[in-house]
């Protein structure tokens, strides 16, 4: 493969860069939350992620060399083949903690509503870049909706409530630079508002306890609440510089559930404080905000709406998934980018750093 | 470029996310901190023992042993069917009992909580064995009060029991815990600060399941101190056994020391049940009792008339005061006559001539109705409190009680009423408002005992190493021919041929005494004997008191005779 010379000028290296110092990080929190003596490294967490990163890291490659154009044109396909995934998950998928949201293939779990988040992005670029709608009259907003609904009530019915309420704000964030007025925005989130009491009779119990518990967490300390009052534990018993990485007490004598996995912000709380926190939303922070330069960059206004849908994405992962941690936030199932345990969850982050380089790269063409 | 509105929103988001997490890393650091550390540091108590208790040859009457317990650790259940068999089995329980103690369980998951106390060392080896891979199951051990001659000698020995959350509050500073023991009678309750020990505890890290995972600390817990009392046990269960199926009192006492040999009261009680799970039924029976009052200590709590014994603190008075002499009669006709009434001698057809000897031998009423009259209230209520009636010995047990002296003040304050003659003649033969304890009245015997002191009882005799100091002996100088007088006159109480209290008499040894039948609102009199051996240099006296016990020549006097053969055969004699 041979990249032409502006490709590679405009490549972001440091974004890159940003991203696999997260990575690495992140392997060594994982490390730690996980460590289990005496077991053989290739059966390790940290052996799977370190799998995980590679391939995501192989298929980062390959996209890039493929213009982004071409995922928006075929943005349709793996629309519908991502909502047929999801809807097959719904009657074969494997349950787990109450919700229905993995295929088994061999010994990895494959979770289709993770790239939901990704398909979506692209297909509602799609839609809005094309001439097909203008976005100043009100009718124009019915393909878009539709487009956001049958993914949603199809995640929501995993039920996934946090992936599912994330593809809002990217819906609104995209027709806002896609051109929709404002007023019609601001009816539409109203009358989705007005929706909500609605909408809490199609919660599972588990949901509504959830967010019970994010009121009051002391309604149940041992059950529903124990998770989050633990972490909290965990990240404000870290103070400033931390209880020392293998040394938290809340993580190693494993006083925290899930830590490997959405809770993986209160192991680097708890063992590297307030100053391992603030450095990892510092590196948070300069890959969105280099990711919005490159959606500023760009003329292409399909490339523009795909980086601002990424870019709204990681900024909501990473907020939703810290604040949730520290108690700011209800328990949502959303794990943090390029650092929680996961295969589907690495490699959509990936794809979408893939994306954010490929239109980097090639927005001078344009 | 609608593109470049959206940075400030994403910056105001970290920056509210980055506030967020000070808030809760730096304001907030030091209640997490704290949280963290109750999380995974625990203090696992380790009862400091008990002090034993030992009688006054050394033999053990009260220890700590080892008790086995069987609890469960909720969140380690894993096969809940399994663990309820093998303790339905094992430890023949009800079903029901086990599966309501797990749910309780669940309240606090990680700690262990108790299923079923106390089940022997063999059903705990069982345990052991059978659930070795019962996950959630645990033995624990700790010391339990075992109280090893039961019945015998519990009302000095007292009992246990929690404490409440009353005593807890004011306990707190000096060391109590929530669920600990503490003396509630007895030795047990009079002692409690020098037999309880004081608590230690290992510090311990644990994981969320409330595992050990590494040893942080550790303080030694500090046993109780041992106390050796004056009681001799096997003396002790001669009088307990005296009292089987009755209700009274019996105190033997070294009348010289104040060493007290023997104190037995009845009903009494097992003081294992307060400290055993299986006593629950028989603990409320006992509490509860308010017709025999079996946690009553008797000798020392029980207050009566004290009957015919109290002529010798009349007839001691009238010598002591010449009010009467040696040579002095009274002549006994059956009764006599004040004013309108009349008060009978006990004897129809009377005494006749008595001198104060006589009178003593043959508990003549009528001779002490005139000694009393010649005295005067004022001076028998004096005699009587000079031989300590109306306050409380200070023996080192609980609960002891004044009872009562009456005086012209006293039924002026209490009975809003002046004092009659009739009184005085009532009180003469302890009949009327008067009311002791035996122990009161053994100490007046002892008093007649060793020529005329007063000596303070006593039960422990040394605590750990150090001997406790006996309290001064106090002379009441009596003078001698008063003392002459009433000691020849207990003497032949008792040797006499036809004493009132010549059943008291054993073989070998001279003892005197003197026997009371004390009319009471209850009915069947109350019985009394109280006497002391050998008549010189005496060794040993003693209080035998029968609640509606009949006649104190009597039952009272064969038990007092008893008593004494017993102790001459033991050496004390």
């Amino acid at each position: 493969m041979i990249f032409d010379k502006r490709l590679v000028k405009d490549f972001d290296k440091t974004l890159l860069a940003l991203v696999f110092i997260i990575c690495i990080g992140g392997l060594f929190i994982l490390y730690s939350a996980t460590q289990v003596k005496n077991l053989p490294f290739v059966e390790s967490y940290i052996f799977r992620q370190i799998s995980w990163i590679a391939l995501a890291a192989v298929l980062l490659l390959v996209m890039i060399n493929i213009s982004y154009q071409k995922f928006i044109d075929i943005s349709y396909a793996l629309y519908a083949i991502n909502v047929t995934l999801l809807a097959l998950v719904l009657i074969l998928g494997r349950e787990r903690l109450g919700a229905q949201r993995w295929f088994a293939i061999g010994d990895f779990a494959f979770q289709p509503s993770e790239f939901t988040k990704i398909s979506f992005i692209l297909v509602l670029a799609s839609i809005i870049g094309s001439k097909r709608v203008d976005l100043r009259y009100a009718r124009a907003l019915i393909l878009p909706l539709i487009s956001l609904a049958v993914p949603f009530v199809l995640v929501l019915l995993q039920p996934d409530l946090g992936t599912a309420l994330l593809l809002i704000p990217i819906f609104f964030v995209m027709m806002y630079v896609g051109g929709a007025r404002v007023k019609h925005l601001v009816i539409l989130a109203l009358s989705g508002l007005a929706a909500m009491p609605f909408f809490w009779h199609f919660l599972r119990d588990y949901q509504k306890q959830r967010l019970l518990v994010f009121l009051n967490p002391n309604v149940d300390p041992l059950g529903a609440g124990y998770t989050i009052i633990q972490s909290k534990i965990a990240v404000g018993s870290g103070g400033l510089i931390g209880k020392g990485w293998l040394a938290g007490t809340q993580n190693q004598l494993n006083f925290l559930p899930e830590r490997h996995t959405d809770f993986i912000f209160s192991v680097i709380g708890e063992e590297w404080g307030l100053f391992g926190a603030l450095v990892l939303i510092l590196l948070f922070f300069l890959i969105v905000s280099r990711s919005l330069d490159i959606a500023g960059s760009t003329n292409d206004m399909y490339g523009k709406l795909v980086a601002v849908g990424i870019v709204t994405l990681l900024t909501l992962q990473v907020v939703i998934n810290i604040a949730m941690t520290i108690g700011f936030m209800p328990v949502v199932g959303i794990p943090l980018p390029l650092v929680s345990y996961g295969g589907s969850s690495m490699l959509t982050s990936f794809i979408a750093i893939a994306l954010l380089l490929n239109i980097g790269m090639r927005r001078s063409r344009f | 470029m609608r593109e470049k509105s959206l940075f400030q929103p994403i910056r105001l988001l970290f920056i509210i996310l980055a506030l967020a997490l000070i808030y809760t890393q730096v304001i907030r650091c030091g209640y997490y901190s704290k949280l963290s550390k109750d999380n995974a540091i625990r203090i696992i108590p380790i009862e400091g023992p008990r002090g034993a208790i030992f009688d006054r040859k050394g033999v053990l009457l009260v220890s700590d042993r080892i008790s086995f317990n069987v609890a469960v650790v909720y969140q380690e259940l894993m096969n809940r069917e399994k663990l309820i068999r093998l303790l339905v089995n094992t430890l023949e329980i009800e079903r029901k009992d086990v599966e309501n103690a797990i749910e309780k369980a669940a309240g606090r998951p990680y700690a262990p909580a108790a299923i079923a106390d106390d089940i022997g060392r063999d059903k705990a080896f069982i345990l052991e064995e059978e659930g070795f891979d019962v996950r959630g199951l645990v033995i624990q051990t700790r010391p339990m009060r075992d109280y090893l001659y039961k019945n015998t000698a519990a009302h000095i020995l007292g009992y246990l029991s929690e404490i409440s959350e009353a005593e807890l509050e004011i306990g707190k500073k000096y060391g109590y815990r929530a669920k600990d023991l503490i003396g509630r009678d007895g030795i047990e309750k009079y002692y409690d600060s020098y037999l309880s020990g004081v608590d230690g505890g290992i510090q311990i890290q644990v994981d969320n399941r409330g595992r050990l995972v590494r040893t942080l600390g550790m303080k030694e817990p500090v046993s109780g101190k041992n106390l050796h009392l004056t009681i001799d046990i096997d003396l002790q269960s001669v009088c307990d056994k005296a009292l089987e199926d009755k209700r009274g009192a019996i105190i033997v006492m070294d009348p010289n020391t104040g060493e007290v040999l023997a104190l037995a009261s009845s009903p009494g009680f097992d003081p294992n049940v307060f400290v055993r799970p299986e006593g629950s039924a028989e603990r409320v029976r006992l509490v509860k009792d308010k017709k025999l009052f079996p946690l009553l200590d008797r000798a020392i709590s029980g207050i009566y008339q004290p009957g015919s014994v109290f002529k010798i603190v009349v007839a001691m008075t009238a010598l002591d005061m010449n009010r009467i002499g040696r040579q002095t009669r009274f002549n006994c006709t059956g009764s006599f006559i004040l004013g309108t009434g009349k008060f009978a001698c006990w004897k129809e057809g009377g005494h006749g001539e008595q001198n104060v000897v006589d009178a003593l031998m043959n508990s003549c009423n009528v001779f002490f109705y005139n000694a009393g009259r010649a005295l005067g209230i004022d001076n028998i209520e004096a005699g009587a409190k000079r031989f300590g009636f109306g306050k409380a010995t200070g023996i080192d047990l609980p609960n002891e009680v004044k009872g009562i002296v009456p005086g012209r003040s006293w039924k002026r304050i209490v009975k809003k009423d002046s004092w009659y003659e009739g009184d005085t003649v009532n009180l003469a033969i302890g009949q009327g408002y008067i009311l002791a304890t035996p122990i009161q009245v053994l100490e007046m015997i002892s008093i007649v005992a060793n020529n005329g002191k007063r000596v303070k009882p006593y039960i422990v005799k040394r605590i750990d190493n150090s001997d406790v100091t006996p309290a001064p002996r106090h002379d009441l100088n009596f003078s001698k021919n008063a003392m002459k007088c009433v000691r020849d006159g207990l003497y032949k109480v008792v040797n006499a041929e036809n004493g009132t209290g010549k059943r008291a008499r054993p073989e070998g040894v001279a003892v005197g005494g003197k026997t009371g039948t004390a009319e009471n609102p209850g009915g069947i009199t109350h019985a009394w004997f109280s006497g002391f051996a050998p008549i010189e240099n005496a060794k040993l006296s003693l209080v035998v008191f029968l609640e509606h016990g009949g006649k104190g020549g009597m039952e009272p006097s064969e038990i007092a005779k008893e008593i004494f053969t017993a102790a001459k055969s033991k050496g004390y004699l």
